[in-house]
């Protein structure tokens, strides 16, 4: 069943529950926020290793995440297939384009123009305004689910009860996010993406072609990004304009977190995904995406490094 | 070096044309000339601190939808205001709203400055949305006003004291030259001794104040205002991509890219009516001009040096006779 825990115009507070009942809810919305925030990490780490290696703020982390799920989308829809399917699909797709776009990215931040921070910043921000206008003029407003075999299923261990979806999703999730961690701490290109987001002309001068590098780390993210998005479209539902929602998700992180920092991330979004749980239980889920923003906002006006670790 | 009368006949020019329009052209047209405006004008404010200090604001339309609310509020029941008067309520409810978002975010690097603008806008169209006083999603109601000379006048007015402001304030004075020396070197301007932080905050208010006064006129001549309508995230990305293609950090600028925009806007809405097909234009504009046109359309006519001439020339001369390319 897809739960539309989108900005819906009413406010549909839950019944209140009786006395006994009040720990599992509690429990039962623990556990779902942080699966959820275990979905949220995987494409924020990717998020903030970009802004660590390309120095640049992706605005357009919510569009690959929704194309994503237009994938997943498509290939349930129109190839009969599961929607799990679209996981590596995506990957490779999204990765490639990325990898295409990647060198762009790179020139305009590093180019002559008066402000290249600035610039490459409304690049992304152009992007992700495009991104949104294609697919809302060629898929329309529609919101579509994503169904897979693990849909409807959901898994009891005592008290609490959850989606099936959302435990297989965090699994992937947590195979994703570790074999990225093992990339980064593990290989020697993890190294020399690690070497080039703390200090990038040391790491040039060590002989990283930070070019390349860039292109492939770029890639890499969005590849990552868009099979979030495959399980965002499978929890939730897909429609263009909840693109807006996970660059939100990715901005929230990034502040909680520190710009750049990928350990925080970790943190930051199995946070995020708490919060907005019990937002959504508790008061209702039109209030999350406030409850959101209203965090973010103090947040930066509190600790404007991040809470967890101080940012660059 | 053109002579100091040379440089006020567009000015004058263009003064003489706004104030005759209502004369030439129908109500239809008025109003297209009345949005056209006020577009110029919002590109303005938001170049003042995105062009002249070099600070992003995803987040304009937060100032817009102020104002815009602030006069709703203030002219509907029960406190049924004078329009005039709800104006500097609103300019006095953006410029609080400014101090406390800019204070502590202008201090840092414009990344999180531009990420607390934009979550300040999402957060108040989100508040606008779950309220009861703002009327929820389904917006507010003003009490009508049905003359498109008053309106056409009210936002000629605006338009032109905004150019009037920027003119003086950012080209013609000391305070321009510390915007713009914060914006090219904002270490090198502190050690001159400049306020960065200061100079910061106030540009970030004026250019708020400025886009709620648009938004309270704007909201008395549409007379229904919603959250999507003045808070919306599309009316940033509007005024963003007016600049970038107008031009940044220049006075004719915003003045081209926002009515250029606008009208262009407008005959694609005649044409085609309401489409989501316009948001794609929008982006494909922004990555167009980041990428081929960093310095807008006014760029092309501006002489960067003596020596290579400007952008056309060399873009010619390149044609020609393979000239030196690049910027020194």
């Amino acid at each position: 069943m897809p739960e539309s825990g989108f900005a819906s115009i009413l406010s549909n507070k839950q019944s209140e529950p009786k006395n006994g009942e009040q720990l599992d809810l509690f429990l039962q919305t623990l556990i779902n926020g942080l699966l959820i925030g275990g979905v949220i990490a995987t494409f924020t780490i990717g998020f903030q290793l970009t802004f660590g290696v390309l120095h640049v703020i992706d605005f357009a982390v919510g569009g690959w995440v929704v194309l994503g799920g237009y994938l997943a989308y498509y290939i349930s829809a129109l190839l009969k297939l599961d929607g799990f399917l679209a996981i590596p699909v995506a990957f490779l797709l999204f990765g490639a384009i990325g990898y295409l776009i990647g060198p762009i990215l790179y020139n305009v931040r590093n180019s002559r123009t008066a402000r290249p921070e600035l610039m490459a910043l409304a690049l992304t921000f152009g992007l992700f305004t495009l991104l949104r206008g294609g697919m809302l003029t060629a898929w329309g407003f529609n919101t579509h689910s994503v169904p897979t075999a693990l849909s409807g299923e959901s898994l009891t261990i005592g008290p609490v009860t959850v989606p099936m979806i959302r435990v297989a999703a965090a699994v992937f999730a947590i195979v994703i996010a570790g074999g990225l961690f093992l990339f980064l701490y593990r290989t020697r290109y993890g190294l020399a993406i690690r070497a080039t987001a703390e200090n990038r002309q040391n790491a040039a001068l060590m002989g990283v072609n930070i070019r390349r590098l860039s292109a492939n780390v770029y890639g890499l993210y969005a590849g990552i990004t868009a099979m979030a998005g495959v399980l965002m479209a499978a929890i939730f539902s897909v429609n263009p304009e909840v693109g807006l929602r996970y660059t939100l998700f990715a901005f929230f992180v990034a502040v909680l977190a520190g710009l750049g920092s990928v350990g925080g991330a970790l943190v930051a979004a199995l946070m995020l995904g708490t919060i907005e749980a019990f937002v959504s239980t508790y008061v209702g889920s039109s209030y999350s995406l406030l409850a959101i923003f209203a965090t973010l906002f103090l947040v930066l006006l509190v600790s404007p490094r991040g809470i967890l670790k101080r940012g660059l | 070096m053109k002579s100091r009368w040379a440089g006020l006949i567009i000015p004058v020019a263009i003064v003489v044309v706004l104030a005759l329009m209502p004369t030439f052209v129908n109500n239809y047209w008025l109003r297209i000339a009345t949005g056209a405006l006020m577009w110029a004008g919002l590109a303005c404010s938001w170049n003042m601190l995105g062009g002249y200090a070099g600070y992003i604001n995803f987040g304009q339309s937060a100032f817009f939808g102020l104002g815009a609310y602030t006069t709703a509020l203030l002219m509907g029941d029960p406190i049924n205001l004078p329009f005039f008067v709800t104006i500097p309520a609103g300019i006095a409810v953006t410029a609080i709203c400014a101090v406390v978002v800019g204070g502590p975010t202008l201090r840092l690097r414009g990344a999180y400055f531009a990420i607390a603008t934009w979550a300040f806008a999402e957060a108040l169209t989100q508040f606008a949305n779950v309220m009861n006083f703002t009327g929820g999603i389904g917006g507010l109601n003003l009490p009508p006003f049905l003359n498109e000379r008053f309106f056409y006048y009210t936002m000629v007015g605006a338009a032109v004291l905004t150019y009037l402001i920027t003119w003086a304030l950012f080209e013609h004075s000391r305070f321009g030259l510390k915007v713009k020396a914060l914006r090219d070197h904002e270490a090198a301007a502190e050690a001159m001794g400049i306020n960065t932080s200061l100079v910061k905050l106030q540009t970030f208010v004026l250019s708020a104040v400025t886009a709620s006064v648009f938004g309270a006129i704007f909201a008395y001549w549409v007379t229904f205002i919603n959250p999507k309508s003045v808070f919306g995230g599309d009316i940033t990305d509007q005024m963003v991509v007016m600049v970038l293609l107008g031009g940044l950090g220049s006075l004719r600028g915003p003045a081209i890219g926002g009515v250029g925009l606008f009208v262009i806007n407008r005959l694609i809405w005649m044409h085609w009516g309401d489409t989501a097909f316009y948001i794609a234009i929008l982006g494909a504009a922004i990555v167009l001009v980041v990428l081929f046109l960093p310095d807008g359309i006014a760029g092309l006519f501006t002489r960067r040096s003596t020596k290579s001439g400007t952008v056309l020339d060399k873009a010619v001369g390149k044609l020609v006779g393979g000239g030196e390319g690049g910027r020194g």
